[in-house]
């Protein structure tokens, strides 16, 4: 590969790459506002000066560049921290100031700004700018952003994601000069499913998701890798929260998955994630039509003893999980029916997906309309590889219930909106639920146990490219539930298969060995980006 | 002395030259045309613009014939040919005088130019305000529309070519090169960043060669008379005569089309009739708003690329401005940075928001509220927009204001508070 020297370290770069991409491909930072890597170099922002001592023919160029739009080449030398450097850091980062609000301390993006950080390391400190400084005021510009305009500092970014990656033109450029402003055209709300993405790319506080607006300080926030699990695209997304609560889902760069993207529906996913009135804390157990409180033993011993009591055999076990459900979890479970109730058949409600929103235009990169798959869950492809029994018109399953099984476990909250089969599951003898939130099931079942919420516990999930990617635990969990991981091998133990693993990746692990569709991966491998099953 | 030459005003010159296309053709026009369409490849054409040295009149002065020698060919797109006669830099007024006195000689110099980077479409860019230049050169076309001298089949020959006329919005920074193709291409009118160049990557994407009215004016006279003769004036690598406007402070302001190279300060004298009502000379500005501010005592210099560009300035458009000795450079710089501010485009961090600043503190002098301090600070602000920028646009504000302080501090030491 060809190599460029910054500060006399070598660094190597595609053919045709810049020097700003390649830099920051290698970890190096150069202070920069106008590029991103999913949009097109303009280099108005000036700020990402280099001084290029060589072309790599012995001559070096006159004028500091902007390392966003000089081409990489053979041998070349960039030196990025000279004095001649830092005094061009220095007057373009003054200049972006003089009409800067810099009202940090009630501004949202502080904490993760690129202006106040960059202006922190590559600033002077100083202002000598004593007018009067622009104001343009508020704008409510979209069903998900608000536009803060005193901050924007023109960077054009906006105006290059809704022209280039969602095609949707909602931003322009207006005026010229000071007065240049970036904003939506007049009486237009945005309305695509994709404006998160700009409060994103923006890099300072000018727009703004609405919903995260005054509700938390941005540094407070912990971070933790996980999935989207709103559709099948599996969108690599941070949970990011503080104490115990989520305040936000934002998206982590994955060029196989969704480059830097995610969708509006799957980023206000995380609500449920907070809910405490519906959330299912405590195991229950079902006495005299009450459900009660009780502790995990006894609902296990209430289990094994009703089992023995109804007598089930084989084909009277039906059992059912949904496609929120992670591999793990899915192993397990088909184990608990087959090796623990001695069940045939493992069924998923089948959801066949599809992309669900057309990109405007013809004539432009459709990726980020991809995103978007009408199965609106994680783990379907997951299940298909399990080799779990997919039912796409619940035909099947409502057969299976008609033939009147002893016991029903129910892994989620599968097809809970539909009555027929709830109804049809409830005249087991034995109904038990392993879910996360009250609701159809929960009124129907026998014993209720309370496992984890995507955001507490570690898994994976298999998205609509076969791509296994893995969820972490980053809050607490409800205090009385259980890993779903734990509790399946609990279950599987009183009903004497115990099981030698113990957390998802172990379980990762075992399954990868025992199961061909996941042959030769294994937990430490899939990393945070993920890995295809193999053979796909 | 320095005289007034004829090659480009030479019909202009005569009162009763009515600027038609029988009155072209009588006075010689479109026979370089028809030595070119019959005689000559394109290649030997370009041959003959290199060999003639014709620097572009638009402001770079970069060489035509090199400029035109970088379009790749067989690229398999169509090769553009642009003019240039959005003419916006203050100062400058020497293209529409050629596009309303003598259009044909302009057209003749543009269908050749388009023959020789074989482009069978070519767009004349005016400025919107224009209306009048619009109105004549819509006529012009129309005149070798007709007498088939442009649409298919030029002069019969298998060479086709169709020139349109675009009018811009009225946008100074629509004369760049680059905003003007994006304005053409029907986008905001802002420059484009380099590489690519609009030789290899310009209109739609096609090699494109973007060149001013007068560039392309000076042809028909180098196919007629040779390269040696139009290098025999002028001096070595500025060669030809160009045709200078010169404003301000002088008796008689206007055109002057003069060898390259002549003393500028003999051509404010002998041509313009010196700084008017016996004034003294205080300073001069040799090429458009855009070129540094020379001193009375500094303007004694040759008026060429390169002898100005020594000399710490430019030849710019050839806009000549010049200021008498009751001139207050407070004043200059206050309407000059008012102008920059009002038309930079505003996507570089450094022209838009330093435009801004300056233009604040210059106000601030005109109000007597200048100080020492201020006085540093518009030096520093200028200094920092000189290279940082996309387009010479930061260097053409930044230039002339530190010249203005630098050079005339005592004017504003006069406005301290
Ligand atoms: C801010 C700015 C304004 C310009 N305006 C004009 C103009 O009005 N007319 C023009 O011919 N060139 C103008 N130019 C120069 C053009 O970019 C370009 O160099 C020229 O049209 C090339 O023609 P030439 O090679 O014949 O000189 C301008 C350049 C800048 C930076
Ligand atoms: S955008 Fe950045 S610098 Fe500006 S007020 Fe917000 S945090 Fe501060
Ligand atoms: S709104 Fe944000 S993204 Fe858009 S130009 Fe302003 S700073 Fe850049
Ligand atoms: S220097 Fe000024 S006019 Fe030129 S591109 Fe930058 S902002 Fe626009
Ligand atoms: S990042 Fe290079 S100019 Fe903005």
């Amino acid at each position: 590969m060809p190599t460029f020297y910054l500060d006399n370290e070598p660094i190597e770069f595609e053919p045709g790459e810049n020097v700003l991409a390649a830099a920051l491909r290698h970890h190096r930072e150069i202070p920069h506002y106008c590029y991103h890597p999913g949009l097109q170099v303009t280099a108005q922002c000036r700020m990402c000066l280099v001084d290029v001592v060589d072309m790599g023919n012995g001559r070096g160029m006159p004028k500091l560049q902007t390392s966003c739009s000089t081409a990489a080449a053979e041998g070349m030398k960039v030196d990025s921290q000279s004095e001649k450097v830092k005094h061009g850091q220095i007057l373009v980062n003054e200049f972006l100031l003089i009409n800067h609000p810099l009202d940090c301390p009630i501004c949202d993006q502080a904490g993760e700004c690129d202006l106040q950080d960059f202006s922190f390391k590559y600033g002077s400190g100083q202002s000598e700018m004593e007018y009067e400084k622009r104001v343009y005021g508020l704008r409510d510009v979209g069903t998900f952003i608000v536009l803060e305009r005193n901050r924007c500092i023109h960077c054009s970014r906006c105006e290059r994601f809704t022209r280039d990656v969602t095609g949707t033109h909602d931003f322009g450029m207006f005026l010229r000069t000071h007065e240049l402003t970036f904003d939506t055209f007049e009486d237009h709300q945005i309305t695509d499913k994709f404006q998160g993405n700009l409060a994103d790319i923006c890099p300072v506080g000018c727009i703004m998701n609405r919903d995260w607006r005054f509700k938390k300080r941005a540094w407070k926030l912990n971070k933790t890798e996980s999935i989207c699990p709103s559709c099948s695209t599996g969108c690599n997304i941070t949970v990011e929260h503080h104490k115990n609560r989520v305040f936000r889902l934002k998206p982590r760069e994955n060029q196989e998955v969704n480059r830097w993207w995610m969708c509006d529906e799957g980023r206000i996913g995380f609500k449920q994630l907070n809910d405490r009135v519906t959330r299912l804390a405590e195991p229950q157990a079902r006495v005299k039509g009450q459900l009660r409180s009780v502790v995990w033993e006894t609902a296990y011993e209430a289990i094994v003893t009703r089992l023995k009591e109804i007598g089930a055999t084989g084909a009277q076990a039906f059992g059912i999980i949904d496609t929120h459900a992670t591999n793990e979890e899915m192993h397990l479970f088909k184990k608990l029916m087959q090796e623990g109730l001695g069940a045939e058949t493992v069924y998923f409600p089948l959801r066949r997906g599809e992309q669900q929103v057309q990109p405007p235009r013809e004539d432009m990169d459709p990726f980020i309309y991809t995103l978007i798959q009408t199965d609106k869950s994680p783990n379907t492809r997951g299940a298909l590889a399990q080799g779990l029994t997919g039912d796409e018109d619940d035909k099947r399953l409502l057969a299976a219930l008609q033939a009147e099984p002893k016991v029903a476990v129910i892994c989620g909250a599968p097809l809970e909106d539909n009555a027929a089969v709830c109804k049809a599951a409830a005249k087991a003898e034995l109904v038990i639920q392993l879910g996360t939130f009250r609701g159809p099931w929960t009124e129907v079942a026998d014993v209720v146990l309370p496992g984890y919420t995507y955001a507490e516990k570690q898994g994976s999930f298999t998205n609509k490219a076969d791509r296994v990617q893995r969820i972490n635990a980053g809050i607490r969990p409800a205090e009385g539930a259980r890993d779903q991981v734990r509790i399946l091998q609990e279950l599987l133990a009183a009903l004497g298969k115990p099981q030698k693993t113990v957390d998802a990746p172990d379980v990762f692990d075992a399954m990868a060995s025992e199961q061909g569709a996941f042959k030769g991966m294994s937990w430490d491998k899939l990393g945070s980006l993920g890995g295809v099953l193999p053979g796909k | 002395m320095v005289e007034e030459k004829q090659i480009l005003t030479k019909n202009m010159r005569d009162s009763k030259y009515s600027g038609d296309l029988k009155a072209y053709k009588n006075a010689g026009g479109f026979n370089a045309l028809d030595t070119v369409i019959r005689k000559m490849k394109p290649e030997q054409v370009l041959e003959l613009v290199k060999a003639s040295d014709l620097r572009g009149r638009g402001g770079a002065g970069f060489p035509t014939g090199v400029k035109w020698s970088f379009m790749p060919k067989d690229t398999g797109k169509p090769s553009y040919l642009i003019c240039n006669a959005d003419e916006s830099e203050p100062g400058t007024f020497k293209d529409h005088l050629i596009m309303m006195r003598d259009p044909h000689l302009f057209l003749e110099g543009m269908i050749i130019g388009c023959y020789t980077i074989d482009c069978n479409t070519g767009y004349i860019y005016i400025r919107g305000e224009s209306q009048t230049a619009i109105a004549i050169m819509e006529k012009a076309i129309g005149e070798l529309y007709k007498d088939k001298l442009l649409g298919q089949n030029v002069m019969g020959s298998k060479y086709s070519l169709d020139l349109y006329v675009h009018p811009g919005a009225g946008a100074y920074i629509c004369g760049e090169e680059t905003a003007l193709l994006d304005s053409l291409e029907g986008k905001r009118g802002q420059p484009r960043i380099k590489p690519p160049f609009p030789a290899v990557s310009g209109y739609n994407s096609c090699p494109t060669s973007v060149n001013n009215v007068e560039t392309l004016a000076c042809l028909p006279y180098i196919i007629n008379e040779g390269p040696e003769a139009w290098k025999a004036m002028g001096t070595p690598n500025n060669s030809g005569t160009h045709m200078v406007c010169i404003s301000g402070h002088v008796e008689k302001p206007g055109v002057y089309e003069v060898e390259m190279g002549v003393s500028l300060l003999e051509m404010i004298n002998d041509l313009a009739g010196g700084v008017r009502n016996g004034k003294k000379l205080k300073a001069v500005i040799p090429g458009g708003a855009s070129a540094n501010i020379l001193k009375a005592d500094e303007a004694d210099v040759p008026y060429e690329f390169d002898a100005l560009m020594k000399a710490g300035t430019m030849m710019g458009s050839a806009a000549v401005i010049v200021f008498d000795e009751d001139t207050d450079m407070v004043e200059v710089a206050s309407r000059t940075i008012r102008f920059f501010n009002h038309e930079s485009c505003g996507q570089c961090t450094p022209c838009r928001e330093g435009t801004f600043w300056l233009k604040n503190m210059i106000r601030d002098f005109l109000d007597n509220a200048g100080d020492e301090a201020k006085m540093q600070r518009v030096e520093r602000v200028s200094a920092n927009l000189i290279g940082t920028t996309i387009c010479p646009f930061g260097d053409a504000t930044g230039g002339p204001m530190g010249t203005f302080i630098g050079k005339f501090p005592e004017d504003f030491r006069k406005h301290f508070a």
